[in-house]
Protein backbone atom coordinates (compact mmCIF):
# COMPACT_ATOMS: atom_id res chain seq x y z
CA UNK A 1 0.00 0.00 0.00
CA UNK A 2 1.48 3.15 -1.03
CA UNK A 3 1.33 5.94 1.52
CA UNK A 4 1.33 8.66 -1.89
CA UNK A 5 -1.02 10.90 -1.84
CA UNK A 6 -2.16 12.14 -5.34
CA UNK A 7 -0.97 15.80 -5.83
CA UNK A 8 -3.61 18.04 -6.64
CA UNK A 9 -3.58 21.91 -7.31
CA UNK A 10 -5.26 24.28 -4.75
CA UNK A 11 -7.88 26.01 -5.87
CA UNK A 12 -8.88 29.28 -4.44
CA UNK A 13 -11.44 30.01 -1.99
CA UNK A 14 -14.82 30.02 -3.31
CA UNK A 15 -16.08 33.59 -2.54
CA UNK A 16 -19.62 33.11 -2.40
CA UNK A 17 -19.15 31.01 1.02
CA UNK A 18 -17.79 33.25 3.93
CA UNK A 19 -15.07 32.12 5.70
CA UNK A 20 -15.50 33.87 9.66
CA UNK A 21 -17.36 31.27 11.37
CA UNK A 22 -20.87 32.99 12.13
CA UNK A 23 -23.74 32.72 14.39
CA UNK A 24 -27.03 34.08 13.16
CA UNK A 25 -29.41 35.19 15.82
CA UNK A 26 -31.40 32.58 16.83
CA UNK A 27 -35.42 33.14 18.05
CA UNK A 28 -35.41 33.67 21.70
CA UNK A 29 -39.17 33.73 22.67
CA UNK A 30 -40.79 36.26 25.03
CA UNK A 31 -41.41 34.77 29.03
CA UNK A 32 -44.42 34.48 29.34
CA UNK A 33 -45.11 36.75 32.34
CA UNK A 34 -49.05 36.34 33.54
CA UNK A 35 -50.74 39.54 34.08
CA UNK A 36 -50.19 41.43 37.20
CA UNK A 37 -52.07 44.11 39.26
CA UNK A 38 -51.67 46.27 41.51
CA UNK A 39 -52.63 45.62 44.97
CA UNK A 40 -52.99 47.82 48.53
CA UNK A 41 -51.58 45.75 51.41
CA UNK A 42 -52.96 47.19 54.98
CA UNK A 43 -51.08 45.71 57.75
CA UNK A 44 -52.98 44.62 61.13
CA UNK A 45 -51.75 48.26 62.18
CA UNK A 46 -52.79 50.00 59.63
CA UNK A 47 -49.82 50.98 57.55
CA UNK A 48 -50.58 50.42 53.55
CA UNK A 49 -48.00 49.51 50.93
CA UNK A 50 -48.76 48.39 47.30
CA UNK A 51 -47.43 45.76 45.56
CA UNK A 52 -47.67 43.64 42.27
CA UNK A 53 -49.37 40.87 42.36
CA UNK A 54 -51.48 38.28 40.06
CA UNK A 55 -54.33 38.21 42.55
CA UNK A 56 -57.29 40.92 41.19
CA UNK A 57 -58.53 42.05 44.43
CA UNK A 58 -57.67 45.39 44.50
CA UNK A 59 -57.13 45.70 48.46
CA UNK A 60 -55.52 42.96 50.78
CA UNK A 61 -56.34 43.49 54.52
CA UNK A 62 -54.28 41.75 56.64
CA UNK A 63 -55.39 40.27 60.47
CA UNK A 64 -52.31 38.95 61.45
CA UNK A 65 -48.71 39.63 60.44
CA UNK A 66 -45.22 40.92 62.19
CA UNK A 67 -46.94 44.40 63.74
CA UNK A 68 -49.33 42.40 65.61
CA UNK A 69 -47.37 39.13 66.82
CA UNK A 70 -45.99 39.26 70.36
CA UNK A 71 -43.00 37.63 69.19
CA UNK A 72 -41.91 40.73 66.75
CA UNK A 73 -43.09 43.70 69.01
CA UNK A 74 -41.25 42.26 72.40
CA UNK A 75 -42.67 46.28 73.89
CA UNK A 76 -46.18 46.75 73.61
CA UNK A 77 -47.95 46.18 76.73
CA UNK A 78 -51.00 45.77 74.47
CA UNK A 79 -50.16 42.75 73.13
CA UNK A 80 -48.83 41.06 76.13
CA UNK A 81 -52.45 41.14 77.62
CA UNK A 82 -54.43 39.84 74.70
CA UNK A 83 -55.68 36.74 74.77
CA UNK A 84 -55.88 34.48 71.69
CA UNK A 85 -59.17 33.37 71.35
CA UNK A 86 -59.24 32.47 67.69
CA UNK A 87 -61.36 29.87 67.97
CA UNK A 88 -64.02 31.04 70.51
CA UNK A 89 -63.52 27.89 72.63
CA UNK A 90 -62.86 30.45 75.57
CA UNK A 91 -66.02 32.06 75.44
CA UNK A 92 -67.77 29.62 75.18
CA UNK A 93 -66.11 28.01 78.33
CA UNK A 94 -67.23 31.65 80.14
CA UNK A 95 -70.77 31.99 78.68
CA UNK A 96 -71.31 28.34 80.48
CA UNK A 97 -69.25 28.21 83.59
CA UNK A 98 -68.78 32.23 84.47
CA UNK A 99 -65.41 33.92 84.66
CA UNK A 100 -64.70 32.37 88.48
CA UNK A 101 -62.35 30.08 86.41
CA UNK A 102 -60.17 33.01 85.27
CA UNK A 103 -55.76 32.26 85.87
CA UNK A 104 -55.78 35.51 88.08
CA UNK A 105 -58.98 34.26 89.94
CA UNK A 106 -57.63 31.15 90.86
CA UNK A 107 -54.37 32.18 91.83
CA UNK A 108 -56.54 34.15 94.62
CA UNK A 109 -58.33 31.20 95.56
CA UNK A 110 -54.99 29.42 95.69
CA UNK A 111 -53.92 31.71 98.30
CA UNK A 112 -56.35 31.25 100.55
CA UNK A 113 -56.18 28.01 100.25
CA UNK A 114 -52.21 28.05 101.34
CA UNK A 115 -53.30 30.87 104.29
CA UNK A 116 -55.93 27.89 105.11
CA UNK A 117 -53.53 25.02 105.43
CA UNK A 118 -51.00 26.71 107.50
CA UNK A 119 -53.64 27.33 109.91
CA UNK A 120 -54.48 24.07 110.16
CA UNK A 121 -51.16 22.78 109.81
CA UNK A 122 -51.75 19.77 112.27
CA UNK A 123 -54.44 17.88 110.42
CA UNK A 124 -53.49 15.20 107.60
CA UNK A 125 -52.29 16.19 104.50
CA UNK A 126 -53.89 14.34 102.28
CA UNK A 127 -57.65 14.69 103.88
CA UNK A 128 -57.00 18.30 103.57
CA UNK A 129 -56.75 18.46 99.86
CA UNK A 130 -59.82 16.31 99.20
CA UNK A 131 -61.20 18.70 101.79
CA UNK A 132 -59.90 21.66 99.10
CA UNK A 133 -61.26 19.87 96.46
CA UNK A 134 -64.30 18.78 97.84
CA UNK A 135 -64.89 22.71 98.45
CA UNK A 136 -64.25 23.54 95.51
CA UNK A 137 -66.56 21.78 93.58
CA UNK A 138 -69.53 22.19 96.11
CA UNK A 139 -69.14 25.56 97.34
CA UNK A 140 -68.25 27.54 94.08
CA UNK A 141 -71.11 27.91 92.21
CA UNK A 142 -72.96 29.07 95.60
CA UNK A 143 -69.69 31.52 95.93
CA UNK A 144 -70.51 32.90 92.98
CA UNK A 145 -74.00 32.97 92.75
CA UNK A 146 -73.75 35.19 96.03
CA UNK A 147 -71.06 37.47 94.22
CA UNK A 148 -73.47 37.47 91.37
CA UNK A 149 -70.67 36.79 88.67
CA UNK A 150 -71.87 33.01 88.38
CA UNK A 151 -74.94 34.69 85.28
CA UNK A 152 -73.04 31.94 83.04
CA UNK A 153 -74.54 29.09 85.09
CA UNK A 154 -77.68 30.85 85.27
CA UNK A 155 -78.05 30.50 81.64
CA UNK A 156 -76.77 27.66 81.78
CA UNK A 157 -79.82 26.22 84.04
CA UNK A 158 -81.86 27.73 81.60
CA UNK A 159 -80.74 26.36 78.28
CA UNK A 160 -81.62 23.16 80.49
CA UNK A 161 -85.13 23.77 80.91
CA UNK A 162 -85.07 24.40 77.38
CA UNK A 163 -84.14 21.22 76.65
CA UNK A 164 -86.45 19.44 78.86
CA UNK A 165 -89.28 21.79 77.32
CA UNK A 166 -88.33 20.60 73.79
CA UNK A 167 -88.31 16.81 74.93
CA UNK A 168 -92.30 17.18 76.22
CA UNK B 1 15.77 64.73 66.72
CA UNK B 2 13.66 66.30 69.15
CA UNK B 3 13.19 65.24 72.59
CA UNK B 4 9.23 64.83 71.69
CA UNK B 5 10.72 62.41 69.15
CA UNK B 6 12.25 60.19 72.29
CA UNK B 7 9.29 60.47 73.93
CA UNK B 8 7.17 59.39 71.36
CA UNK B 9 9.22 56.24 70.67
CA UNK B 10 9.16 55.51 74.11
CA UNK B 11 5.36 55.24 74.17
CA UNK B 12 5.20 53.34 70.54
CA UNK B 13 7.40 50.91 72.64
CA UNK B 14 5.44 50.68 75.78
CA UNK B 15 2.26 50.73 73.67
CA UNK B 16 3.49 47.78 71.93
CA UNK B 17 4.61 45.58 74.96
CA UNK B 18 1.57 44.18 76.40
CA UNK B 19 3.21 43.26 79.93
CA UNK B 20 3.39 47.20 80.50
CA UNK B 21 0.63 48.93 82.76
CA UNK B 22 -0.21 51.43 80.58
CA UNK B 23 -2.70 51.73 78.03
CA UNK B 24 -1.83 50.88 74.57
CA UNK B 25 -1.99 54.26 72.22
CA UNK B 26 -3.64 54.19 68.63
CA UNK B 27 -1.28 55.94 66.08
CA UNK B 28 -3.69 59.01 66.08
CA UNK B 29 -3.17 59.82 69.58
CA UNK B 30 0.45 59.32 69.25
CA UNK B 31 0.85 61.59 66.31
CA UNK B 32 -1.82 64.51 67.90
CA UNK B 33 0.73 63.64 71.23
CA UNK B 34 3.53 64.50 68.99
CA UNK B 35 2.34 67.87 68.31
CA UNK B 36 1.24 68.74 71.70
CA UNK B 37 4.82 67.66 72.54
CA UNK B 38 7.08 70.41 70.04
CA UNK B 39 4.10 73.04 70.87
CA UNK B 40 4.01 72.94 74.45
CA UNK B 41 7.73 73.64 74.95
CA UNK B 42 6.73 77.52 74.35
CA UNK B 43 3.60 78.10 75.82
CA UNK B 44 3.48 79.57 79.61
CA UNK B 45 2.20 76.71 82.08
CA UNK B 46 -0.62 77.78 84.58
CA UNK B 47 -1.41 76.98 88.05
CA UNK B 48 -4.46 76.04 88.78
CA UNK B 49 -6.38 73.26 90.88
CA UNK B 50 -8.32 70.87 88.81
CA UNK B 51 -10.27 67.63 89.07
CA UNK B 52 -8.08 64.71 87.26
CA UNK B 53 -8.88 63.82 84.45
CA UNK B 54 -11.75 61.20 84.37
CA UNK B 55 -10.05 58.20 82.80
CA UNK B 56 -6.97 56.59 83.30
CA UNK B 57 -6.70 55.72 79.54
CA UNK B 58 -5.22 59.13 78.99
CA UNK B 59 -1.64 59.21 78.25
CA UNK B 60 0.58 58.48 80.62
CA UNK B 61 2.83 60.97 82.03
CA UNK B 62 6.28 61.00 80.37
CA UNK B 63 8.64 62.91 81.76
CA UNK B 64 7.23 64.16 84.88
CA UNK B 65 10.05 66.65 86.11
CA UNK B 66 9.87 68.47 83.28
CA UNK B 67 7.04 68.03 80.76
CA UNK B 68 3.31 67.19 81.86
CA UNK B 69 1.83 64.92 80.48
CA UNK B 70 -1.94 66.01 78.57
CA UNK B 71 -4.93 65.07 79.12
CA UNK B 72 -8.41 65.38 78.22
CA UNK B 73 -11.85 64.79 79.46
CA UNK B 74 -13.58 61.79 77.78
CA UNK B 75 -17.50 62.57 77.21
CA UNK B 76 -19.87 60.66 75.44
CA UNK B 77 -22.85 61.86 72.80
CA UNK B 78 -25.42 60.15 72.08
CA UNK B 79 -27.10 60.19 68.78
CA UNK B 80 -30.76 58.60 69.53
CA UNK B 81 -32.77 58.49 66.11
CA UNK B 82 -35.51 56.91 65.27
CA UNK B 83 -35.59 55.91 61.60
CA UNK B 84 -37.91 57.20 58.64
CA UNK B 85 -41.55 55.30 59.10
CA UNK B 86 -42.49 56.00 55.90
CA UNK B 87 -40.66 55.66 52.21
CA UNK B 88 -39.70 59.26 50.66
CA UNK B 89 -42.30 60.70 48.27
CA UNK B 90 -41.09 60.06 44.87
CA UNK B 91 -40.09 62.72 42.38
CA UNK B 92 -42.21 64.00 39.85
CA UNK B 93 -39.88 62.43 37.42
CA UNK B 94 -40.17 58.71 38.81
CA UNK B 95 -43.94 59.31 39.04
CA UNK B 96 -44.50 59.67 35.37
CA UNK B 97 -41.70 57.05 34.42
CA UNK B 98 -43.11 54.52 36.53
CA UNK B 99 -46.76 55.20 35.01
CA UNK B 100 -44.99 54.87 31.56
CA UNK B 101 -43.57 51.16 33.14
CA UNK B 102 -46.98 50.28 33.50
CA UNK B 103 -48.29 51.38 31.01
CA UNK B 104 -45.57 49.64 28.85
CA UNK B 105 -46.12 46.50 30.57
CA UNK B 106 -49.52 46.36 29.53
CA UNK B 107 -48.65 45.91 26.05
CA UNK B 108 -46.30 42.87 27.17
CA UNK B 109 -47.38 41.02 29.50
CA UNK B 110 -49.90 38.64 28.15
CA UNK B 111 -53.86 39.21 28.81
CA UNK B 112 -55.49 38.68 32.01
CA UNK B 113 -56.97 35.43 32.02
CA UNK B 114 -60.45 36.38 33.46
CA UNK B 115 -62.05 32.83 33.64
CA UNK B 116 -59.35 31.66 36.22
CA UNK B 117 -60.59 33.95 38.79
CA UNK B 118 -64.12 34.84 37.80
CA UNK B 119 -67.05 32.34 37.58
CA UNK B 120 -68.89 32.47 34.30
CA UNK B 121 -72.26 33.60 34.95
CA UNK B 122 -71.55 35.09 38.54
CA UNK B 123 -72.29 38.46 40.08
CA UNK B 124 -68.57 39.23 39.88
CA UNK B 125 -67.86 39.04 36.67
CA UNK B 126 -70.82 40.78 35.97
CA UNK B 127 -69.10 43.46 37.87
CA UNK B 128 -65.78 42.92 36.63
CA UNK B 129 -67.44 43.11 33.07
CA UNK B 130 -68.79 46.44 33.82
CA UNK B 131 -65.86 48.11 35.53
CA UNK B 132 -63.64 47.23 32.45
CA UNK B 133 -65.55 48.51 29.68
CA UNK B 134 -65.16 51.69 31.88
CA UNK B 135 -61.22 51.35 32.27
CA UNK B 136 -60.76 49.58 28.85
CA UNK B 137 -58.36 47.50 31.15
CA UNK B 138 -57.73 45.12 33.89
CA UNK B 139 -55.25 47.42 35.49
CA UNK B 140 -56.96 50.05 37.92
CA UNK B 141 -54.03 52.44 38.59
CA UNK B 142 -52.81 53.47 35.28
CA UNK B 143 -56.10 55.57 34.07
CA UNK B 144 -58.16 54.77 31.23
CA UNK B 145 -56.16 53.20 28.70
CA UNK B 146 -56.53 50.85 25.94
CA UNK B 147 -52.88 48.81 25.34
CA UNK B 148 -54.01 47.13 22.67
CA UNK B 149 -56.61 49.99 21.21
CA UNK B 150 -55.41 52.45 18.11
CA UNK B 151 -54.08 54.58 21.30
CA UNK B 152 -52.04 52.51 22.80
CA UNK B 153 -48.75 54.74 22.19
CA UNK B 154 -50.48 57.34 23.94
CA UNK B 155 -48.95 56.30 27.12
CA UNK B 156 -47.14 58.84 28.74
CA UNK B 157 -48.90 61.30 31.03
CA UNK B 158 -50.28 64.25 30.39
CA UNK B 159 -49.17 68.01 31.74
CA UNK B 160 -51.84 68.27 34.79
CA UNK B 161 -52.85 64.69 34.47
CA UNK B 162 -53.40 63.35 38.30
CA UNK B 163 -53.03 59.25 37.47
CA UNK B 164 -49.04 59.39 37.88
CA UNK B 165 -49.77 60.12 41.70
CA UNK B 166 -49.48 57.25 44.03
CA UNK B 167 -52.03 58.95 46.11
CA UNK B 168 -54.35 58.69 43.11
CA UNK B 169 -53.41 55.19 42.41
CA UNK B 170 -54.21 54.43 46.23
CA UNK B 171 -58.16 56.22 45.16
CA UNK B 172 -58.01 54.51 42.33
CA UNK B 173 -57.67 51.37 44.09
CA UNK B 174 -59.97 51.89 47.19
CA UNK B 175 -62.29 53.09 44.71
CA UNK B 176 -62.72 49.96 42.90
CA UNK B 177 -62.65 47.43 46.31
CA UNK B 178 -66.07 49.54 47.37
CA UNK B 179 -68.58 46.81 46.34
CA UNK B 180 -71.71 48.13 44.86
CA UNK B 181 -75.43 46.73 45.28
CA UNK B 182 -77.30 47.07 42.09
CA UNK B 183 -80.96 47.04 41.79
CA UNK B 184 -82.48 43.67 39.69
CA UNK B 185 -79.69 41.63 37.65
CA UNK B 186 -79.07 44.36 35.40
CA UNK B 187 -75.45 45.25 35.74
CA UNK B 188 -76.34 48.74 34.67
CA UNK B 189 -79.23 49.08 37.35
CA UNK B 190 -79.02 52.21 40.00
CA UNK B 191 -77.06 52.31 42.75
CA UNK B 192 -78.28 50.73 45.68
CA UNK B 193 -75.65 51.06 48.25
CA UNK B 194 -72.31 51.36 48.06
CA UNK B 195 -69.55 49.74 51.08
CA UNK B 196 -66.67 52.40 52.24
CA UNK B 197 -63.52 51.05 52.25
CA UNK B 198 -61.51 52.36 55.40
CA UNK B 199 -58.98 54.83 54.06
CA UNK B 200 -55.20 54.37 54.92
CA UNK B 201 -53.76 56.76 56.98
CA UNK B 202 -52.33 60.42 55.65
CA UNK B 203 -48.89 60.84 55.52
CA UNK B 204 -48.87 64.11 57.58
CA UNK B 205 -49.61 63.76 61.28
CA UNK B 206 -51.40 65.85 63.88
CA UNK B 207 -48.31 66.37 65.08
CA UNK B 208 -47.28 67.55 61.81
CA UNK B 209 -49.97 70.07 61.76
CA UNK B 210 -49.96 70.93 65.62
CA UNK B 211 -46.31 71.68 65.21
CA UNK B 212 -45.60 69.55 67.94
CA UNK B 213 -41.35 69.00 68.49
CA UNK B 214 -41.73 66.61 71.40
CA UNK B 215 -43.96 63.81 69.51
CA UNK B 216 -41.99 61.19 68.05
CA UNK B 217 -44.88 60.77 65.76
CA UNK B 218 -44.11 63.67 63.39
CA UNK B 219 -41.95 63.97 59.46
CA UNK B 220 -42.71 60.41 59.72
CA UNK B 221 -40.67 60.02 56.41
CA UNK B 222 -37.25 61.37 58.10
CA UNK B 223 -34.70 60.62 60.75
CA UNK B 224 -35.23 62.27 64.32
CA UNK B 225 -32.76 63.11 66.64
CA UNK B 226 -33.06 63.73 69.57
CA UNK B 227 -32.06 66.89 71.38
CA UNK B 228 -32.20 68.32 74.58
CA UNK B 229 -31.78 71.82 76.13
CA UNK B 230 -29.97 72.89 79.80
CA UNK B 231 -27.47 71.03 82.17
CA UNK B 232 -23.73 71.57 81.55
CA UNK B 233 -22.41 72.49 77.75
CA UNK B 234 -19.39 71.46 76.41
CA UNK B 235 -16.17 73.65 78.23
CA UNK B 236 -18.40 75.53 80.60
CA UNK B 237 -20.42 77.35 78.18
CA UNK B 238 -23.64 77.99 78.48
CA UNK B 239 -25.58 74.90 76.59
CA UNK B 240 -28.29 75.43 73.99
CA UNK B 241 -29.81 72.59 71.62
CA UNK B 242 -27.30 69.74 71.59
CA UNK B 243 -27.37 65.74 71.85
CA UNK B 244 -27.46 64.93 75.60
CA UNK B 245 -23.92 64.59 76.55
CA UNK B 246 -21.76 62.99 79.90
CA UNK B 247 -18.59 62.53 80.80
CA UNK B 248 -17.13 59.00 80.85
CA UNK B 249 -17.48 57.53 84.59
CA UNK B 250 -13.73 57.26 85.66
CA UNK B 251 -14.50 55.21 88.69
CA UNK B 252 -15.48 51.95 86.71
CA UNK B 253 -13.23 52.15 83.94
CA UNK B 254 -16.69 52.86 81.49
CA UNK B 255 -16.82 51.92 78.19
CA UNK B 256 -17.74 53.95 75.80
CA UNK B 257 -21.26 51.47 74.69
CA UNK B 258 -22.03 50.72 78.65
CA UNK B 259 -21.59 54.95 79.32
CA UNK B 260 -24.12 55.38 76.32
CA UNK B 261 -26.65 52.87 77.50
CA UNK B 262 -26.21 54.66 81.12
CA UNK B 263 -26.90 58.24 79.56
CA UNK B 264 -29.53 57.28 77.52
CA UNK B 265 -31.39 55.83 80.72
CA UNK B 266 -30.29 58.59 83.17
CA UNK B 267 -30.99 61.22 80.08
CA UNK B 268 -34.69 59.68 79.22
CA UNK B 269 -35.78 57.66 81.67
CA UNK B 270 -36.54 54.10 81.32
CA UNK B 271 -39.51 54.15 79.13
CA UNK B 272 -37.85 54.01 75.81
CA UNK B 273 -36.81 50.83 74.43
CA UNK B 274 -33.49 51.95 72.64
CA UNK B 275 -30.36 50.07 71.11
CA UNK B 276 -26.79 51.18 70.80
CA UNK B 277 -25.64 50.43 66.93
CA UNK B 278 -22.26 49.61 67.69
CA UNK B 279 -19.88 49.72 70.31
CA UNK B 280 -17.70 51.88 68.15
CA UNK B 281 -18.66 55.70 67.74
CA UNK B 282 -19.51 57.09 65.04
CA UNK B 283 -17.29 60.37 64.91
CA UNK B 284 -15.13 62.01 67.53
CA UNK B 285 -14.45 65.66 68.28
CA UNK B 286 -11.71 67.32 69.99
CA UNK B 287 -12.55 70.42 71.97
CA UNK B 288 -9.11 72.52 73.24
CA UNK B 289 -9.14 74.85 76.04
CA UNK B 290 -7.85 78.39 75.12
CA UNK B 291 -5.86 78.02 77.94
CA UNK B 292 -4.61 74.69 78.80
CA UNK B 293 -5.14 73.70 82.99
CA UNK B 294 -2.07 72.63 84.33
CA UNK B 295 -1.91 69.91 87.62
CA UNK B 296 1.33 70.24 89.03
CA UNK B 297 0.65 67.96 91.62
CA UNK B 298 -0.18 64.88 89.68
CA UNK B 299 1.78 66.28 86.75
CA UNK B 300 -0.42 66.37 83.80
CA UNK B 301 -2.30 69.11 82.07
CA UNK B 302 -6.23 69.45 80.76
CA UNK B 303 -6.13 70.74 77.50
CA UNK B 304 -9.81 70.14 76.32
CA UNK B 305 -12.48 67.93 76.33
CA UNK B 306 -12.91 64.98 73.72
CA UNK B 307 -16.57 64.10 73.15
CA UNK B 308 -17.51 60.61 71.20
CA UNK B 309 -20.81 60.25 69.30
CA UNK B 310 -22.54 56.78 69.44
CA UNK B 311 -25.36 55.60 67.54
CA UNK B 312 -28.43 54.47 69.08
CA UNK B 313 -31.96 54.02 68.07
CA UNK B 314 -35.24 53.98 69.66
CA UNK B 315 -37.94 51.57 69.01
CA UNK B 316 -40.88 52.20 70.78
CA UNK B 317 -41.59 54.91 73.85
CA UNK B 318 -40.78 58.37 74.39
CA UNK B 319 -38.18 60.46 76.34
CA UNK B 320 -39.19 61.48 79.78
CA UNK B 321 -36.91 64.19 81.60
CA UNK B 322 -38.21 64.19 84.98
CA UNK B 323 -35.40 62.78 87.47
CA UNK B 324 -32.64 63.10 84.55
CA UNK B 325 -29.14 63.60 86.41
CA UNK B 326 -27.78 66.29 84.24
CA UNK B 327 -29.90 69.01 84.63
CA UNK B 328 -32.12 68.67 81.42
CA UNK B 329 -34.84 70.98 80.83
CA UNK B 330 -36.46 70.60 77.73
CA UNK B 331 -35.93 67.72 74.39
CA UNK B 332 -37.07 67.74 71.14
CA UNK B 333 -37.07 65.48 68.41
CA UNK B 334 -35.72 67.21 65.38
CA UNK B 335 -34.83 66.56 61.73
CA UNK B 336 -31.25 67.15 59.77
CA UNK B 337 -32.36 70.31 58.58
CA UNK B 338 -33.99 71.21 61.92
CA UNK B 339 -30.42 70.42 63.84
CA UNK B 340 -28.66 72.67 61.88
CA UNK B 341 -31.37 75.43 62.71
CA UNK B 342 -31.38 75.12 65.90
CA UNK B 343 -27.34 73.98 66.98
CA UNK B 344 -24.72 76.78 67.18
CA UNK B 345 -22.46 76.32 64.39
CA UNK B 346 -19.54 74.35 65.82
CA UNK B 347 -21.75 71.54 67.27
CA UNK B 348 -23.45 71.43 63.81
CA UNK B 349 -19.89 71.32 61.90
CA UNK B 350 -19.00 68.33 64.13
CA UNK B 351 -21.71 66.33 63.27
CA UNK B 352 -22.92 67.35 59.86
CA UNK B 353 -21.08 64.59 58.02
CA UNK B 354 -22.74 61.37 59.53
CA UNK B 355 -26.56 62.24 59.36
CA UNK B 356 -28.05 60.80 56.58
CA UNK B 357 -29.61 62.66 53.79
CA UNK B 358 -33.21 61.51 54.60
Amino acid sequence: MSLSIPLRRASPPNPSIPRIQCRHATLIRRPKRPYTFTQLVTLSDGSTYTQRTTSPAPVYKSTKDTRNTPLWNPSSQKLLNMESDDSGKLRAFRDKFGRGWDASRMQERDEDVDREEGEAEVEGRGEMEEDNLMDLISGYGQEAEEKGEAAGSRKAKERSGKGKGGER
Amino acid sequence: MTRGHDALRLLARRSKSSTSTTPPLCLTCLSTLHARLTHTQASPLETAPIEPSPSGRAPPALTSTTSPSTRYLLKASILLSRPPLLTRPLTPFEKSHFLYQKRLNERLVLPFTRYFYYQRGTPEEAEWKRKMKERKTPARDIGVYNAYGEEGWNDEVLVGERIGEPEEQVEALLRDAEKEGREGADPEGAVVKREVVERPMPRVTEADRVGDLRSLNRKLERTLYLVVKGGEGLMGEEAGWRFPTALLEKSRQESLHTAAERIIVQTGGVNMNTWVVGNMPIVHNVYNYKHPVVNKQHGFELRGEKVFFMKARILAGQANLTNNKFGYEDFQWLSKEELQNTFSARDWNAVKTILPER
